[in-house]
């Protein structure tokens, strides 16, 4: 046990105090604060102003009309010309336009089909769709009009709706918009975790491995220790991290909460109070700490193991790690599917099965516990995923073992197999 | 008493055979020189010793009690061939992980750290990082890591390799220095001048099996061919009642090999009665070096990958 405390505080202190680690702590979520408020800045400033001629055939659009509707929405252009579509098609470019419609004659009472943005460029669905709804609403009045429908009964044609969300009548908290957005979070995080540390177990292992410091260690340790030592060191490097990161975001909370900051801000401390009244916080605090140290022994003893048998070629290494690397994205596919049905077989069963639970189970969670997730669910996917780690671990000791001292060529997923079932 | 006695070790890898039925006793206090080719099994041989690796088949007595890897590793410091540091650590820090490694306490592990620090002019190391020094001087600190912690057996596999003659000569007073104080060193090497310089008693390996083993002059007198130097202007003219023939002649300098059955003092015998001024007479014992070529020889450079039916 000694020895494993060493093991595990050199691993911790030297990764800890290096610089990567100190700069990707703090970097990471100011790149996140400013990838949300640049993105929507980017956006607010990038949007595209479209002047589009409009060509009437039907009647309906009147100068006045267009003017107007130009006054109260200003993301667009409509412009009334009366010359014909071959003259626009070669001269509306001199005139300022960036495009053209031509609105065939047609009544108001059955539509008018697909209209045509005619233009030299391509331009995205979100700029047609600005248009689009910018000459419905010239249709709806047109369409009101015609109706006689007054403003009264305008406001019950587009206020009266029935609504519909789905509710778990087992568990009254889950609501499952925050559900959804809780349970990405969780189930991505892990699985950047699973990814960087994981990857970072292995390139300590093939780091001893070539400096050859291997030997002088196991002439000390037993390797399994040496394994177990480096991993947990690890492991609690990543909680650190992690456990830097929620106070950073308490923080902001914090800040944001007392400053009553407008805009972004402002929505992050209500999602976050949505947040803590909507779900059971503790349960998914200690399942995520559970499925994340969990899932960490899981993918890091196998990491790990493929670190001990290669040599210092990084190809090699991410070669023979790609079948583990896989197995991680995959869960995150699956994720995806469990979060769009959490009650699905898909979803129960990637939730169960040990390689994909800790993020599938994770993003299940905040669904709800036991309405969406029934107790014996999470029980059997904990109790699996334990065994799963420990047969990894043990799997994983085995071939360390004997990967760590052996040099030359890269042993093939079949040798190793060899090296863990061979007795002693 | 014995330190360490290996009995009919074995351990067999999927292509070769890589120690076979070793047997082997290695008494405290020594200075036990393990020779043999490359790839004769000498690693294979010292892992087992260090508890690296399980004996297939065999035991292992270590200080009069079967060998438990996870407490007499303790008593054991170990360098390998191939030397290894964390690159990126601090001196000072890695030889007190190391040493803490070995079950040292802190405090301990501060106080020799000192000491040898000080006895190798490194105390100005302490904060520089392995990567900064040259390949002797990490040589030079592997050293220390090997045997901070007082071991009982030191194995030192090549200790000299990359070492300038006046490093050389500090570790190799210190290999003498910790023999006298009690510790027991076993010795890998394929430097033969250097064996017979060190050590006490030697075993030679080969293709996994022991062939020779004892110590350095019970060595040499058993692979003697009988030769002798004469130191003499002239020999008589050889006719066939001479107890000796004449293997080659180097100016005033012939080797000669006695024929059997006779004896040295009848050499001098027939020289006196030819009457010839005798100015040295000597035995030339074979090196240590020829033992092993001659021993070996035959062998290929490489050794071959064989089917194991086992």
């Amino acid at each position: 046990m000694r020895k494993i405390k060493l093991i595990i505080k050199r691993e911790y202190l030297t990764r800890v105090r290096k610089k990567t680690f100190i700069i990707s702590t703090l970097l990471f979520p100011l790149l996140y604060l400013v990838l949300i408020f640049g993105m929507g800045y980017i956006a607010k400033e990038s949007a595209l102003h479209l002047k589009v001629a409009v060509i009437d055939s039907s009647g309906y659009f009147s100068a006045e009309k267009i003017s107007q509707l130009n006054l109260e929405d200003k993301s667009s252009t409509l412009t009334l010309v009366t010359t014909s579509e071959q003259k626009l098609e070669t001269s509306y470019k001199e005139s300022g336009f960036d495009g053209y419609i031509v609105i065939p004659a047609v009544d108001w009472r059955t539509g008018a089909g697909n209209l045509v943005f005619k233009s030299g460029k391509s331009y995205g669905n979100t700029y047609t769709e600005i248009v689009k709804n910018k000459l419905n609403r010239i249709w709806d009045k047109v369409k009101n009009d015609s109706l006689q429908i007054d403003s009264d009964k305008q406001r019950i044609l587009a206020d009266s709706h029935l609504s519909l969300v789905s509710k778990n009548i087992n568990d009254e908290r889950s609501d499952a918009k925050t559900a959804e957005g809780i349970g990405y979070a969780c189930g991505l995080l892990i699985y950047l975790i699973l990814l960087i540390y994981g990857s970072q177990v292995m390139m300590g292992v093939m780091e001893e491995k070539t400096n050859r410091i291997a030997e002088v260690i196991i002439s000390s340790v037993k390797p399994f220790q040496m394994m177990l030592g480096k991993i947990l060191g690890i492991g609690l490097v990543a909680l650190t991290q992690f456990f830097l990161w929620i106070a950073f975001m308490l923080i902001v909370y914090n800040i944001g909460v007392a400053s009553g900051a407008g805009g972004i801000a402002n929505q992050m401390v209500g999602s976050m109070q949505n947040m803590f009244t909507n779900v059971n916080m503790p349960l998914i605090l200690f399942c995520f700490g559970f499925y994340f140290l969990a899932g960490f022994f899981f993918y890091a003893s196998l990491y790990g193991a493929i670190g001990s048998a290669v040599n210092e070629d990084m190809r090699e290494a991410q070669s023979l790690s790609f079948p583990i690397t896989m197995l991680v994205i995959i869960s995150v596919a699956l994720m995806t599917a469990a979060i769009g049905n959490p009650t699905g077989p898909i979803a129960v069963w990637a939730s169960i099965i040990p390689f994909s639970s800790p993020i599938v189970m994770m993003a299940r969670i905040p669904f709800g516990v036991p309405g969406t997730v029934p107790w014996w669910q999470l029980g059997l996917s904990m109790a699996l995923l334990i065994l799963g780690f420990i047969f990894t671990v043990w799997f994983a000791g085995k071939i360390y073992r004997t990967g760590i001292l052996m040099y030359g060529k890269k042993p093939s997923w079949k040798e190793m197999l060899r090296w863990a079932f061979r007795k002693n | 008493m014995n330190i360490l006695e290996l009995k009919g070790l074995k351990k067999y890898f999927a292509t070769q055979k890589a120690v076979d039925d070793i047997s082997l006793s290695v008494e405290r206090g020594q200075i036990f020189g393990l020779l043999g080719p490359n790839g004769a099994g000498k690693t294979t041989l010292i892992r087992m010793i260090t508890g690296i690796f399980y004996p297939d088949e065999g035991q292992i007595i270590f200080d009069g009690k079967k060998f438990d890897p996870v407490n007499d590793v303790e008593h054991i410091g170990y360098m390998p061939e191939e030397r290894g540091l964390y690159k990126k650590m601090k001196i000072g820090e890695q030889t007190m992980y190391l040493a803490q490694l070995k079950g040292l306490s802190r405090n301990d592990a501060m106080t020799r750290i000192k000491q040898w620090f000080v006895r190798f002019e490194m105390e100005s190391w302490w904060n520089k990082k392995v990567e900064d020094l040259s390949k002797g001087m990490s040589q030079k600190l592997q050293f220390v890591t090997t045997v901070l912690h007082e071991p009982k057996l030191i194995i030192l596999d090549e200790p000299f390799s990359g070492l300038d003659p006046v490093n050389s000569n500090l570790i190799k007073d210190e290999i003498f220095k910790l023999a006298k104080n009690g510790a027991t060193v076993i010795f890998s090497t394929h430097r033969m001048e250097q064996v017979e310089e060190i050590c006490d008693h030697i075993a030679l390996v080969n293709k996994g099996a022991k062939i020779l083993d004892g110590t350095v002059k019970q060595v040499k007198q058993d692979y003697k061919e009988n030769l002798f130097s004469i130191g003499a202007e002239q020999l008589p003219s050889m006719n066939g009642t001479a107890p000796f023939e004449v293997v080659g002649t180097k100016r005033d300098e012939h080797i000669v090999r006695i024929k059997e059955g006779s004896k040295p003092n009848d050499v001098l015998q027939y020289l006196l009665g030819h009457d010839v001024p005798v100015i040295s007479f000597h035995e030339i014992l074979p090196s240590l070096n020829d033992i092993f070529i001659k021993l070996v020889e035959g062998t290929p450079a490489a050794r071959q990958f064989q089917k194991i039916d086992a």
